[in-house]
């Protein structure tokens, strides 16, 4: 099975070393690997099932080494499946505080079916979580990620954007280059979308 | 209405409220704006900050806020043009002004509640009494009356509203024809004797534009009684006034009274802070500083030829004065390999003594004016900068503007460079800032040496043909038409030639012909009190010119190319 440099479970490292390397906020689900991945295990496992059979005939006891080196083989190759898939599911729940409860396009043809189902069911739970808390009312806790220093933030705009309403009724006009000092909770969507920026 | 007591009836009164201000593209403002900001910060009260250039984008600006907004704050704009004409606003907006051009529009000054003009009346020189500008409302009705019926009596067929008044009249005051004739014509003597005094008033008051006390100082000062001054405040009305002195805008008498002032500051806020202070702490400093350009940043020999005041008593440009600039190197004892790299390379002992050394010198090679009084800050070990080579590193950037780089991005930048945490657009600035005084170091060399500089007899003119990255902006225009004069004068046997003024000018948008003309007051002139405001205008008027005035400096306007000669035409007569 082995070839002349080629180690068991090399496949499998590979794919966690893949995916701590990748830039992208997540890399496509790597079908291909997963599958060469299994059916490595599956080949392990079956050629260990066939020697156990002959040891149990025959009770020859010099197989059991290679028996036992096998077997870590497949318990490593296991650990590094899960690993890869646990990782990955990590990013996901991030995604969800990082961008809300609704994908972005491109991030969703990376993942694989049974993780958009995963993603759907947490950001489920996080949203029933949510709206328990905060006496009735619910607390957005996606807000803040980071406690906001202070309330009010000042802004510079980057694009015209026009009229733009606050809560209390006052209206201000972004316009490209002007600069406002305006309350954080309320201008953060902007900031994300990046019609204005954070001035520090 | 002047607002003296600022905390009283100027910041008590927005807290809470929300504030446009618009800021005028100039170094001073910027200042004066970045320290209303973190005032207002400390408050948690909302404003936006617009940054206009002219009249048309002040009105543009106010436009888009028009009905958003209760409260406007002009910095370094606006003081000069009636506002409630200009913007047309609703009764319930207040607009504050705090501007240091001078003449103050006379309707603003006696705006009863709408405009409100931060300072004190008592600093403003020979504001017209209200009686002697404006008269009551109902005199001129009557008078107005009065006005329509002389125009009847000498008409032909004004019979019918003749009678119509009479009926009017009570029978007890009956006159006689000739006399009512008689009362009217000596009240319509008084009117226009009174008229031709009041224009002959305002044309005194209006007659020289020239600016007032530094806007960051003012607001420096209001932060100081709010208690909520700190060094870096302090630091910036330091880096407004010194704009003021640097671009020729005070006289130095008053910026050595204004830093009297500051130097309390200085002192007051150092020993507040001393007891936490250690040496990398920021500091502000007191010195007797040079008139060379960024020597700190740059080498000696660089920084003294391209300094204005340097070159122009030495005559640099030529080869004689380049020899005695040698001389004075050689006489003060600093070798040339160390005097051409960089300042903060040379040797400690020379460094420490290059101030003392050529301020013993500057007597005989005729340069006493190179000393004068100025603040240093430094912070961490390494960083220590004059004020002087803030205002220049903020100029370079307020002029850098390229094709992906509107004003406006030119205008932010600059406000962030003020920010200690943005030391790299400082630095980045300073860099530009040498590129620009040393091209226009080249351009006043190869300009007088090609004898450009025309002169009309009333004034000499000196015009620019080609757009250039560095002059078809207004600081760069203005730095390098002051530079001119000073060299031409300098360079001039004719005794007559300190008193004329100069007038320059360069191509903006060729396509469009259009030029950037600044007039530059004689040398010999004191104050820099500059006539051409009021100069261009009626020139324009008498020979049909369109000009543009929409800088906010009255002295730079906006002329087409073809209308140039005609202009200049109209103006040599008008100054004759």
């Amino acid at each position: 099975m082995a070839k002349s440099n080629k180690m068991f479970a090399d496949k499998a490292f590979e794919l966690i070393k893949e995916l701590e390397r990748s830039s992208q906020t997540i890399p496509p689900f790597d079908d291909d690997g997963v599958r060469q991945v299994l059916e490595e295990i599956k080949a392990i496992f079956e050629e260990n099932c066939a020697q156990a059979a002959n040891y149990s005939t025959s009770g020859d006891r010099t197989l059991w080494p290679l028996l036992n080196f096998r077997h870590a083989a497949l318990q490593r190759n296991k650990r590094c499946l899960l690993t890869y898939l646990y990782q990955r599911l990590l990013r996901i729940k991030a995604l969800r505080w990082e961008f809300g409860p609704i994908i972005p396009e491109d991030i969703k043809t990376s993942l694989c079916e049974p993780e958009v189902n995963f993603f759907n069911t947490y950001s489920k739970s996080l949203a029933s979580y949510m709206r328990s808390i905060g006496d009735g009312q619910g607390i957005d806790l996606t807000g803040d990620l980071r406690p906001p220093k202070s309330l009010y933030i000042e802004v510079r705009c980057i694009v015209d954007y026009g009229k733009f309403e606050l809560e209390d009724g006052e209206v201000i006009y972004l316009k490209k280059n002007s600069q406002h000092y305006l309350p954080r909770a309320q201008v953060e969507t902007l900031v994300r979308q990046g019609i204005l920026q954070h001035i520090t | 209405m002047f607002i003296q007591d600022l905390r009283q009836d100027f910041y008590n009164r927005l807290v809470g409220k929300r504030l446009l201000i618009i800021v005028n593209y100039d170094i001073d403002a910027i200042c004066a704006s970045k320290i209303l900001q973190s005032l207002f910060k400390y408050d948690h009260m909302l404003y936006s900050v617009v940054p206009i250039m002219g009249l048309a984008g002040l009105q543009r600006a106010y436009n888009e806020h028009q009905g958003d907004v209760k409260f406007v704050l002009l910095i370094n704009c606006g003081g000069c043009v009636d506002i409630v004409e200009l913007l047309q606003p609703e009764e319930d907006v207040t607009f504050f002004i705090c501007d240091a051009h001078r003449p103050l529009d006379v309707c603003n000054i006696y705006s009863d509640r709408q405009v409100c003009i931060l300072g004190d009346p008592a600093l403003e020189e020979n504001i017209p009494a209200f009686e002697s500008i404006f008269c009551q409302s109902e005199d001129e009705d009557s008078e107005n009356d009065a006005d329509d019926d002389v125009g009847n009596d000498s008409g032909a067929g004004g019979s019918d509203e003749e009678g119509s008044e009479k009926a009017q009249q009570p029978p007890a005051h009956k006159l006689s024809r000739l006399e009512r004739h008689e009362q009217r014509i000596i009240k319509q003597r008084q009117r226009r004797t009174w008229e031709n005094e009041r224009d002959r008033i305002m044309f005194e008051y209006t007659q020289y534009s020239f600016y007032g006390r530094s806007t960051a100082l003012t607001i420096f000062e209001l932060a100081w009684k709010l208690s909520k001054d700190n060094m870096d405040l302090l630091w910036w009305a330091i880096v407004g006034l010194t704009e003021q002195l640097i671009l020729g805008k005070i006289e130095s008498s008053a910026y050595t009274l204004e830093i009297e002032h500051v130097q309390s500051h200085v002192s007051r806020l150092t020993n507040k802070t001393n007891d936490q202070s250690n040496t990398s702490a920021s500091k502000i400093n007191f010195e007797n500083d040079l008139h060379l350009v960024l020597y700190r940043h740059w080498s000696v020999v660089e920084s003294m030829r391209y300094s204005m005041y340097c070159a122009c008593k030495m005559r640099l440009w030529t080869l004689r004065g380049e020899k005695r600039l040698h001389e004075l190197l050689v006489e003060m004892g600093l070798p040339l390999v160390q005097a051409r790299q960089m300042f903060s390379a040379m040797d400690l002992v020379l460094r420490q003594e290059f101030y003392k050394m050529l301020e013993k010198l500057a007597e005989k090679y005729g340069i006493p004016d190179i000393v004068y009084g100025s603040f240093t800050l430094n912070y961490g070990y390494r960083n220590r900068y004059a004020a002087a080579d803030y205002v220049y590193g903020m100029l370079a950037i307020l002029e850098s503007v390229k094709k992906d780089k509107t004003p406006e991005d030119c205008f932010l930048e600059a406000l962030d460079s003020l920010s200690r945490n943005h030391r790299d657009i400082m630095l980045e600035g300073i860099e530009n800032a040498k590129l620009l005084l040393s091209s226009i170091f080249k351009q006043v060399q190869s300009s007088l040496e090609a004898h450009q500089v025309l002169s009309t007899g009333t004034f000499f003119y000196y015009i620019l043909t080609e757009e250039n990255t560095y002059f078809s902006y207004p600081y760069g225009l203005t730095l390098l038409a002051k530079f001119i004069l000073n060299g031409h004068v300098a360079g001039s046997r004719s005794r007559q030639a300190p008193e004329l003024p100069l007038i320059a000018s360069c191509p903006v948008d060729v396509e469009r012909g259009l030029c950037l003309l600044v007039g530059i007051p004689p040398v010999r002139e004191d104050s820099p009190k500059n006539f051409f405001g009021k100069a261009f205008e009626q020139a324009a008027s008498k020979c049909n010119a369109v000009i543009l005035q929409d800088f906010f400096d009255s002295s730079l306007i906006q002329i087409r190319q073809n209308d140039m000669a005609k202009f200049l035409d109209a103006l040599t007569v008008l100054l004759a």
